[in-house]
C-alpha cells in the first residue's frame, strides 16, 4: 500500500514537472531576437531539455512500479499456496474469525419447551421435533433430547434410535459453515471425489473428521442436491454453486468470509 | 379472448437460483419490468432462463441470462430463436415454467381443481382405463391400487404422496413440487375422494427446503378456498433415509420411528398408516391424476406402448449437451433421448452407456440405445424404468467404478434389517472396491455374481433385492472392464485412482499451466521445458489435466 502510494505520487510529480516545463517554453523564432538573448534562450533550454530526459526516465520506472505495486492492490486476492497447510490456515486466522464453540456454554433449553407445546408430545411427533431442535440448535444436544424424553410419551431408546438412523440428524456441534458436497450420480461422474479430496486439503481437515480444527468448515457428503445439471454442485449453508472444478469450489467457500 | 400485456417470465426452481436468477430478477425490476417468477420448465442447461410471451403468443427465450441482460430484455432485443428441445405433449410438466406456483389463480386459469362430476368408482375406472401405472420405480397399475384401496371397509384411510426422491441423480419430484404443487395436491385430492379418505400427508425430503415450502403454501391457499374438498393435508420433511422411499418404511417413518420396511402382505392399502388403508402415490403419479380427469384416459392411453401408457419425466443428467428434465411418450428409444433431445455426448466423447433408475436401475449400453423406454423392454436389458434418473456416460466413465458408487450408497442406505441386504452389499462393495484398488482375485467376479443373487433373494424391500442391479448390469455388458481390473490391473477409461498414473507427452509447449494448477506441488514449475508428473506426489486430482491446453496431459 504505501509503496503504491510512493511510486504513485512519484508518477504525479514527474508529470506535473514535464507539463510546467512544456507550458513555460517559449515558442517565438529566433531571428527575431539579439544574439545574447538567443544565447541565453539556448541554454535554458538545454539546460531544461537534459531535465527533463531524466525527469521521464523516473517517470518509466515510477509508472511501471506504480503498476506492478497497484496490481497486488486490486487484482485477484492472493491464493495462499495450496498444498501448504500453515499458510491457508494462518491466512484465514489473520482475517479475525474468531473460532465458535469453544466451550459449549449452558444450553438453553427453552427452546425445547416451546417447541414441544407446538408440535405435540405424541410418538408421531418425534422427527418433526428432532428437525426442529436440529435447526435451532444445529446439532442434538443430548442436553435437549432428555427434556425431549421428560416433556413427551418418546422414550430414550426409541430417540436414540430415530436420531442416530437418519441421515439427517448430527449428534455433535457442527462448524460454522456447513459445506454439503454433493455425491449424486451426475456429481460423481462429474469428479465430485476430486472436489471433497480439494476441499479436505485446502481446509486441512485431518483423515476421519469432517471439521477443520477452526471449527468453520464441516464437510459434508451428501447423496444428491437435485441439481443434476449443474454438476458437479456443492452447498454452502443456503448457497448453491454448480459447474465446479476443484479450484472453484474452494472459491466458493469464501462467499461465507 | 382478452389482449393480454406482454410477460416476463422467470425460472426460479432451486437450479436456478443457484445458477444466479435472483440477480436477473432483481436486474429486471430495476429496468423497469414486471416479471412473474415461475418454476422451471426442464430447461436447467440454460438456467437461468427468461421467457418473454409477447401479447400475440411469440415466446421469446433468453437462456444462460446475466443481470447485464435485463436492459435488452426489456427492450426485446438479443433474444435466441431456440426451439424448446423438449417438444411433444406434457402431461405432468404442462405448467412447469408457466404457472407462477405460489399463486393459485394461476392454476386455475390453466384448468386446475375443475369441480369433479364422476363417482368414485367412475374416477377409478377412468385411471384404470388409462394404462398409468406408479412411477415411483416399480409400476404397479394405479387403478388396481386405488381399487384395492377404495374396497376396504375401514371408515378411516389416508392418502400419501411420496415425494422422498431419494435416488442420487434423480430431482423430478422436487421440480414438479416447486414448479407446479397445486397439481400434486389436486391429484391427491382426487385420490382421497376416490378411495374415501378424508386425511392426507406429503413427505418430502428435507434437502428440498424450496419444495416444502411452496407445497406448504399450495395447501394453504388450496384450503382457504375449499379445493380440497375438506380432506386435511399435511407436509412431513423426511429426515434423509433412500430407504423411506420405500412405502412400508415411509410409513414407519410418518410414526415416529427408524425407517425399516416391513414384510408384505399386508400391504399398506390394506393396513397402513396407524394401522388404516393407506394409498401411497408417488408424486409423478398424482401429477398425472389431474390431467387423465380433464382429457380423459383414452387421450392418456393414447400415448405410449404396450402395457406403458402416457408418458414418462425423466432427469437428465451426466456427459450431455442439454442436461434438464425431460417428458417423453412411452416408447421413444434412448437414442432419440440422448441424441435428439439431449443434443448428444459433451465434448464430443463418445457415448458409452445410460445408467437408469439410480441404485435400484442398471447401465444399459451404447449398442443397446435402440431400446425402447417402456416397462417391460427395460426389465428385458436388466435395467427398471425406476423414478426417473437418467445419467449420461462417455468412455471416460470407468463401469466398475459406476457400480462401485451404486453399491456404496445402497449399502450406506441400507436400514440393516434383512442380514443379506446388511452384510451381502457390504461383502460385495469390498470386492468392488478392491477390484478399483487393483488388488482383484482370481474368484471375484464370481463371488460378486453369487452374492448378488442371495442379496436379491434374501431381502424383504426393494432397497436389497435390486442393489445387486448395477453390479449385474455392468458385469453382463461391460465384462471386459472388470478382467481388466482384475487380472491386468488397469482401468480402461482411465478413472480409477490406484491403477492409473499422469504423463505428460510431447505435446507439451513448457507452459506451466499445469504446474500452477497442481495443488500438491507434483509437477516441478520449469517454463518452456516439458513437464514431468512427480508419480509419489500425485493425488490424481485430475486438475492438470483440466489446466493443459495443449492435451499434453494423458492418463496411463
Amino acid at each position: 500500500m504505501r509503496k503504491t502510494l510512493m511510486a504513485g505520487s512519484l508518477v504525479v510529480v514527474c508529470v506535473a514537472i514535464l507539463a510546467t516545463d512544456y507550458v513555460g517554453a517559449e515558442r517565438h523564432p529566433f531571428a527575431a531576437r539579439a544574439a545574447a538573448e538567443q544565447k541565453r534562450v539556448t541554454a535554458a533550454r538545454l539546460e531544461r531539455k537534459n531535465r527533463d530526459n531524466a525527469v521521464a526516465w523516473v517517470l518509466i520506472a515510477a509508472a511501471a512500479a506504480f503498476l506492478t505495486f497497484a496490481k497486488g492492490l486490486v487484482g485477484p486476492a492472493k491464493v495462499p499456496v495450496r498444498g501448504d497447510r500453515s499458510a491457508t490456515r494462518g491466512s484465514r486466522a489473520d482475517e479475525g474469525v474468531r473460532p465458535t464453540l469453544a466451550a459449549a456454554p449452558e444450553l438453553d433449553l427453552e427452546f425445547v419447551d416451546q417447541v414441544v407445546a407446538k408440535i405435540g408430545r405424541g410418538k408421531e411427533a418425534g422427527i418433526p421435533l428432532l428437525q426442529a431442535i436440529q435447526n435451532h440448535y444445529r446439532y442434538l444436544p443430548d442436553e435437549a433430547l432428555r427434556r425431549v424424553c421428560e416433556l413427551t410419551e418418546i422414550t430414550p431408546a426409541e430417540i436414540a434410535g430415530t436420531s442416530s438412523f437418519y441421515g439427517q440428524f448430527r449428534r455433535s456441534p457442527v462448524g460454522e459453515h456447513v459445506v454439503r458436497v454433493c455425491h449424486g450420480t451426475a456429481c460423481h461422474v462429474s469428479g465430485a471425489r476430486q472436489i471433497t479430496e480439494e476441499l479436505r486439503r485446502y481446509l486441512a481437515i485431518p483423515d476421519g473428521e469432517d471439521t477443520d480444527a477452526a471449527r468453520l468448515f464441516t464437510l459434508d457428503e451428501v447423496a444428491c442436491l437435485g441439481c443434476c445439471s449443474l454438476a458437479p454442485v456443492l452447498m454452502v449453508d443456503g448457497h448453491t454453486a454448480g459447474k465446479l472444478t476443484p479450484a472453484t469450489a474452494c472459491d466458493a467457500l469464501k462467499v461465507t468470509a | 379472448m382478452k389482449r393480454r400485456a406482454a410477460e416476463i417470465r422467470i425460472g426460479m426452481g432451486s437450479c436456478g437460483i443457484a445458477s444466479g436468477a435472483e440477480a436477473v430478477r432483481d436486474a429486471l425490476v430495476r429496468a423497469g419490468a414486471t416479471v412473474k417468477t415461475v418454476g422451471c420448465n426442464g430447461m436447467c442447461h440454460r438456467e437461468p432462463l427468461v421467457e418473454v410471451v409477447e401479447a400475440d403468443g411469440r415466446v421469446l427465450t433468453y437462456g444462460n441470462a446475466t443481470p447485464e441482460m435485463a436492459k435488452s430484455i426489456v427492450r426485446r432485443r438479443g433474444w435466441q430463436a431456440e426451439a424448446p428441445a423438449l417438444q411433444g405433449q406434457r402431461i405432468v410438466l404442462e405448467n412447469c415454467g408457466i404457472v407462477d406456483p405460489l399463486n393459485i389463480d394461476d392454476y386455475l386459469e390453466r384448468g386446475g381443481y375443475r369441480a369433479l362430476t364422476m363417482s368414485p368408482e367412475e374416477v377409478i375406472a377412468a385411471i384404470s382405463e388409462s394404462g398409468l401405472r406408479g412411477r415411483g420405480g416399480a409400476g404397479f397399475p394405479t387403478g388396481r391400487k386405488w381399487a384395492l384401496a377404495r374396497s376396504q371397509p375401514s371408515a378411516v384411510k389416508y392418502v400419501i404422496c411420496n415425494g422422498d426422491e431419494g435416488d442420487p441423480g434423480a430431482f423430478m419430484d422436487r421440480l414438479v413440487l416447486e414448479s407446479d404443487p397445486h397439481r400434486v395436491l389436486e391429484g391427491l385430492a382426487i385420490a382421497a375422494y376416490a378411495i374415501g379418505a378424508s386425511e392426507g400427508y406429503l413427505y418430502i425430503r428435507a434437502e428440498y427446503p424450496l419444495a416444502v415450502r411452496h407445497t406448504r403454501e399450495a395447501i394453504r391457499q388450496a384450503t382457504e378456498r375449499g379445493l380440497l374438498g375438506g380432506l386435511r393435508l399435511e407436509v412431513r420433511e423426511g429426515a434423509g433415509a433412500f430407504v423411506c422411499g420405500e412405502e412400508t418404511a415411509l410409513i414407519q417413518s410418518l410414526e415416529g420411528k427408524r425407517g425399516m420396511p416391513k414384510l408384505r402382505p399386508p400391504y399398506p392399502v390394506e393396513r397402513g398408516f396407524r394401522g388404516q388403508p393407506t394409498l401411497i402415490n408417488n408424486v409423478e403419479t398424482l401429477a398425472s391424476v389431474p390431467w387423465i380427469v380433464r382429457h380423459g384416459a383414452a387421450a392418456f392411453a393414447a400415448l405410449g406402448t404396450g402395457n406403458s401408457r402416457g408418458t414418462k419425466v425423466f432427469a437428465l443428467a451426466g456427459k450431455i449437451n442439454r442436461g434438464g428434465l425431460i417428458e417423453v411418450p412411452m416408447g421413444v428409444t434412448i437414442r432419440q433421448i440422448v441424441e435428439d433431445i439431449g443434443g448428444g455426448i459433451r465434448n464430443g466423447r463418445a457415448f458409452k452407456a445410460v445408467q437408469l433408475g439410480g441404485p435400484s436401475g442398471g447401465c444399459v449400453p451404447a449398442r443397446l440405445a435402440d431400446t425402447p423406454i417402456d416397462y417391460d423392454a427395460l426389465a428385458q436389458t436388466g435395467a427398471i424404468m425406476g423414478s426417473g434418473g437418467l445419467v449420461v456416460l462417455d468412455d471416460r466413465d470407468c463401469m466398475v467404478d459406476i457400480a462401485r458408487f451404486f453399491l456404496k450408497f445402497t449399502q450406506s442406505e441400507s436400514c440393516g434389517k434383512c442380514t443379506f441386504c446388511r452384510i451381502g452389499t457390504k461383502r460385495m462393495l469390498e470386492i468392488l472396491e478392491r477390484l478399483c484398488q487393483g488388488q482383484g482375485r482370481p474368484d471375484d467376479l464370481d463371488k460378486l455374481e453369487t452374492l448378488a443373487d442371495y442379496v436379491s433373494r434374501g431381502s424383504l424391500c426393494g432397497l436389497g433385492q435390486t442393489a445387486p442391479n448395477p453390479v449385474l448390469t455392468t458385469l453382463r455388458y461391460f465384462r471386459d472392464e472388470y478382467e481388466a481390473h482384475l487380472h491386468e490391473r488397469r482401468c480402461p477409461a482411465g478413472r480409477c485412482p490406484a491403477l492409473i498414473r499422469y504423463r505428460v507427452n510431447a505435446n507439451c509447449i513448457g507452459c506451466t499451466l499445469c504446474a500452477q494448477a497442481c495443488p500438491v506441488g507434483a509437477i516441478a514449475y520449469r517454463p518452456y521445458e516439458r513437464h514431468a508428473v512427480d508419480d509419489q506426489l500425485c493425488t490424481r486430482c485430475d486438475m492438470c489435466r483440466q489446466a493443459c491446453q495443449d492435451d499434453a496431459i494423458e492418463v496411463i
